[in-house]
């Protein structure tokens, strides 16, 4: 099996495995049915490049995770403060927010997206102190509901204060997920390009059964 | 059918395997809709059928789908191998016999196990419900010797180059077996927790990517070339559909737990495959479209072009909201809904059925050498299932935004069930319009058989079709 790699984008036939395609190609009746030898319209070209461009701006940076335990404490903090004694819990929370947000808090985004109401507020509360007291990073805690529990990513290998090492729960901008992504892509844009350019180039059509 | 088991090879006629593979298939079909029709009965009238639990909806779901997924699709699809796969090799079936036996212990085999999910012998897994004893039937009885037959029929032809449909039917009857072996591992293999979840969807995912929906593309990929007569647009097109279905479509199974605590990064990976999806269909759906260039007249006139374009057609919307569904931020608000249940009825009773409902009316003329008994109960089974069906899947549709809305917003439980109760009328509407049509459809096809119009030696079924 001869390889051609002078025009690589032309073909990868030498002149012998071109002619003898074209030859099988037009003289051969799969059942009565034939193909013609058309190059992908380059509107549809276009098409695919941009598929795989949304592919990766549709899913990146991650959206549509939950929240994680850091966004909240700074609601959490004024909780117990003095200016919202004697407020229902919609005034109170309503106060707790529109102040956080007037402080430029750096979570204002994600609290956004993450509404809570007083009563979700005060289900996680005792969780997030207690993981305060502990020094954790609450940023590498989900909160689902009632509970905080420590996020799946998969970052570096950090020292865990116990002499040991353990994952980084931090939520990253880029995870290894994408990475995998470009690698199936590049090798099957690859692997494409050299499956079609074995054939004769798309300048020849055949002519089926003498027309 | 009982007939040919025993007898010698060469006393089976060619096609008799997918004749009766055809004929199962329809029956199936008449079988798998019918408990569709009664199961969205129950959902739109909570009172119907009371009092017997074997009749209750969790009795009577799998079996809907199992019937549909095994019975209907799988049957259609076994028909179809059988006289292209030799028609595109200018050879015979590798064996009529083999082909045979496949068709009866795929039926035996197929009665016994929905019979079993219907008592309630269930692995309790969505799409791989069978028991394990039923999955080692299926693996060793029904898609092994269906496997062998395609592969020997396709290394015993007689031309040098392998048809697109056929580079399909030869890959997807492998990668099934697979699916069907390492899916249902969790049951085989006692396994639990996350790793049960994650291959009871790589199961679910890939019978989807690997079997239906290439060997559905692969049937248009001859329906519309042969019917039509002209050549297929683009053998280069075929070869980027080909590829880009067992790259992409291979990857994401992780995508349908996107609220799953699996890692992220495989998450990650998996959603932005699920929009790559999209690369394989829109190779497949320009290169029909474009075949069919100067014969866009037959969609209107030819049933069974009519049936392949608009499974063709159905392929847009399909893979469009199979791809950015699954995404993250869109799956928070729609999983676990009707809009999933609608996007899995798009998939099977749209997409591929359209193009399988083609294959069996094409081969059966063809291999009965009858012309269909009647055009207009033909038509009439057409806009029956294509009315049906989009009358579901609006309906479902709508349905899974009212429960997603009702799912993020915390509304109470009740009033979604009163919200939604409208469009479960309407489902049952278009499921019961489907079931209708295949009863008209089996009559159309049996009354083909003993009564059509013989085909003349040389003449294709089609060239007769308004032809007195």
């Amino acid at each position: 099996m001869a390889w051609k790699f002078d025009n690589p984008l032309h073909t990868l036939c030498t002149d012998d495995q071109n002619e003898a395609a074209k030859k099988v190609w037009e003289g051969e009746s799969l059942g009565g049915i034939t193909e013609d030898n058309n190059r992908l319209p380059q509107p549809i070209l276009g098409l695919l490049v941009l598929t795989i461009i949304t592919a990766f701006l549709i899913t990146f940076p991650l959206w549509g995770q939950r929240p994680n335990a850091q966004i909240y404490e700074e609601y959490i903090a004024l909780m117990d403060s003095p200016a919202i004694k004697g407020k229902s819990d919609v005034e109170a929370m309503d106060y707790i927010v529109s102040t956080v947000k007037a402080s430029g808090s750096q979570w204002a985004a994600l609290q956004e997206r993450h509404p809570l109401e007083m009563d979700d507020l005060r289900l996680i509360k005792d969780a997030v102190i207690e993981l305060q007291r502990q020094g954790a990073d609450l940023r590498e805690y989900t909160v689902l509901g009632d509970r905080l529990v420590l996020a799946n990513f998969e970052g570096n290998w950090i020292p865990d204060g116990k002499g040991g090492e353990r994952r980084q729960r931090l939520q990253p901008w880029w995870d290894k997920g994408y990475t995998i992504d470009i690698f199936f892509i590049v090798i099957f844009c690859v692997a494409c390009v050299i499956v079609v350019k074995r054939l004769p180039d798309y300048g020849w059509e055949p002519t089926h059964h003498g027309h | 059918m009982f007939k040919y088991l025993f007898a010698k090879a060469e006393d089976i006629p060619a096609g008799s395997a997918a004749v009766y593979f055809g004929f199962s298939s329809i029956v199936w079909f008449v079988i798998g809709t019918g408990l569709g029709s009664f199961n969205a009965a129950k959902l739109a009238f909570p009172d119907f059928v009371m009092g017997s639990e074997l009749l209750s909806f969790g009795h009577m779901r799998q079996v809907h789908v199992l019937a549909v997924i095994l019975g209907w699709i799988s049957m259609a699809f076994a028909m179809a191998m059988m006289y292209i796969t030799p028609a595109l090799g200018n050879t015979k079936l590798w064996s009529e016999k083999l082909g045979v036996w496949n068709c009866f212990l795929w039926n035996v085999g197929l009665s016994l196990g929905l019979f079993l999910l219907w008592l309630g012998v269930s692995s309790g897994r969505e799409y791989s419900d069978l028991p394990w004893f039923i999955d080692i039937v299926v693996i060793l009885g029904v898609l092994l010797p269906l496997g062998i037959n395609v592969w020997m029929t396709i290394k015993t032809r007689r031309t040098q180059g392998i048809y697109t449909t056929n580079w399909f039917f030869g890959a997807a009857t492998f990668m099934v077996i697979i699916v069907f072996t390492v899916g249902n591992s969790p049951e085989f293999f006692q396994l639990t927790g996350l790793t049960e979840a994650y291959l009871t969807w790589w199961f679910a995912h890939n019978v989807l990517g690997l079997w239906i929906t290439p060997v559905a593309a692969a049937i248009s990929y001859y329906v519309v070339p042969k019917v039509t007569g002209n050549p297929l647009y683009s053998h280069r097109i075929g070869h980027l559909h080909f590829w880009s279905v067992v790259v992409f479509y291979s990857t994401p199974a992780a995508h349908h737990l996107m609220s799953a605590p699996l890692p992220e990064w495989l998450k990650s990976f998996a959603s932005v495959e699920g929009v790559l999806i999209l690369v394989p269909a829109i190779a497949f759906v320009s290169n029909l479209l474009l075949t069919m260039t100067g014969k866009w007249r037959m969609f209107v006139e030819n049933i069974e072009i009519k049936f392949t374009i608009t499974g063709v057609l159905m392929a847009i919307p399909l893979n469009m909201q199979g791809g950015f569904q699954q995404t993250r931020a869109i799956n928070w608000y729609i999983h676990g809904t009707g809009w999933i249940v609608a996007h899995a009825h798009l998939a099977l009773l749209g997409f591929s059925t359209f193009l399988e409902a083609a294959a069996v009316y094409y081969g059966l003329q063809t291999l009965l050498r009858r012309k269909l008994y009647s055009l207009g109960l033909a038509n009439f089974h057409f806009w029956m299932l294509l009315i049906g069906f989009t009358t579901y899947w609006v309906s479902m549709t709508i349905a899974g935004l009212i429960q997603g809305a009702g799912k993020i917003y915390e509304v109470p439980y009740i009033d979604v069930i009163i919200a939604e109760h409208p469009y479960m009328i309407a489902r049952w509407v278009g499921g019961t319009m489907v079931f209708l049509g295949n009863c008209v459809w089996l009559y159309n096809m049996y009354k083909t058989a003993i009564a059509g119009t013989a085909i003349p030696e040389g003449r294709l079924p089609h060239e007769l079709a308004y032809e007195r």
